[in-house]
């Protein structure tokens, strides 16, 4: 070592000089300190949800006027030529599936990496 | 697999998982409670009640880990609070105890001799450089990990290790013969 110490030798011995302490129920000991869980309420989020839609519901059929402008939709649908139907219909099929293939191959890339 | 730390922490944010926690608990109990036995000069049962009251503060304040460092530096800077209130507190009146400070110690890893010396050159050390010194040249964190632990300039970190480091180098010279 030429009579001086290097900074390696020094951080060496410092670390050697710290060796593992055994758990010896220091864990344990933390584990009965900490604070009980907070009991989770897992019902809550889908009573909400459920309720907030049957109201949103009952808000619309009320205000809908018992829901006439279904009545009068379907009606005006039937009036549709059929060739806008089929087209309508192969669109809608056609934009869910891209839809769907967008989504597929954004959760793989999202898994490769 | 064993799960990392990022999994662990995880379990603990959503499911509340204390399991989990423990996992954590005794991943990193042997490097804070060391730390600490260093910082408090080898009072050993001082420093476990510390590490227990930093864990704890942990798992408490667990949603304010953000993953920006690591669990570990994280820990410490809790550690290094915890160290530093009660020092505020007893205005640092922690006395050296090398007796239990030697027993702790595996006597099969260094020259008992140069680690009273190393133990005690430490002990004598300055507060600022013994935690400088202790979390780089003995917990390998960076310059810029001790600094986030320490909560001081990235500057003073290096400017304290390289002091620390100089004065156990004079006290030890004899080590280098």
């Amino acid at each position: 070592m030429n009579g001086e110490i290097q900074d390696d030798w020094l951080d060496r011995k410092l670390q050697e000089a710290a060796p593992y302490i055994e758990d010896d129920g220091f864990t344990a000991r933390v584990l009965r300190q900490l604070p009980a869980p907070a009991r989770r309420v897992e019902f809550l989020r889908p009573l909400i949800l459920v309720g907030m839609s049957a109201l949103a519901s009952a808000l619309t059929y009320v205000l809908s006027d018992g829901g006439r402008f279904v009545l009068v939709e379907m009606f005006r649908l039937t009036a549709i030529p059929t060739v806008w139907v089929v087209v309508f219909a192969l669109a809608s099929g056609m934009l869910i599936m891209a839809g769907g293939i967008f989504v597929a191959m954004y959760k793989a890339n999202q898994i490769q990496s | 697999m064993e799960l990392t730390d990022a999994d662990l922490i995880a379990r603990v944010l959503v499911d509340d998982d204390q399991h989990a926690f423990g996992e954590l608990v005794r991943r990193h109990q042997s490097s804070v409670r060391g730390l600490l036995r260093q910082l408090t000069r080898g009072d050993v049962a001082l420093a476990d009640d510390l590490a227990q009251d930093a864990f704890v503060r942990s798992y408490k304040n667990i949603r304010n880990f953000r993953g920006e460092a690591k669990f570990s530096t994280w820990l410490y800077r809790i550690a290094y609070n915890c160290f530093r209130e009660d020092a505020r507190k007893r205005k640092e009146l922690v006395g050296i105890n090398e007796e239990q400070w030697q027993a702790e110690q595996d006597p099969q890893t260094v020259d008992p001799g140069l680690r009273h010396d190393l133990m005690h050159a430490l002990s004598l050390l300055p507060l600022h450089e013994r935690s400088a010194v202790l979390l780089c040249c003995q917990n390998g964190l960076s310059h810029d990990e001790a600094s986030r632990v320490l909560e001081i300039p990235l500057g003073t970190v290096k400017t304290n290790v390289l002091r620390g480091r100089e004065k156990l180098k004079k006290t030890l010279a004899a080590w280098a013969q």
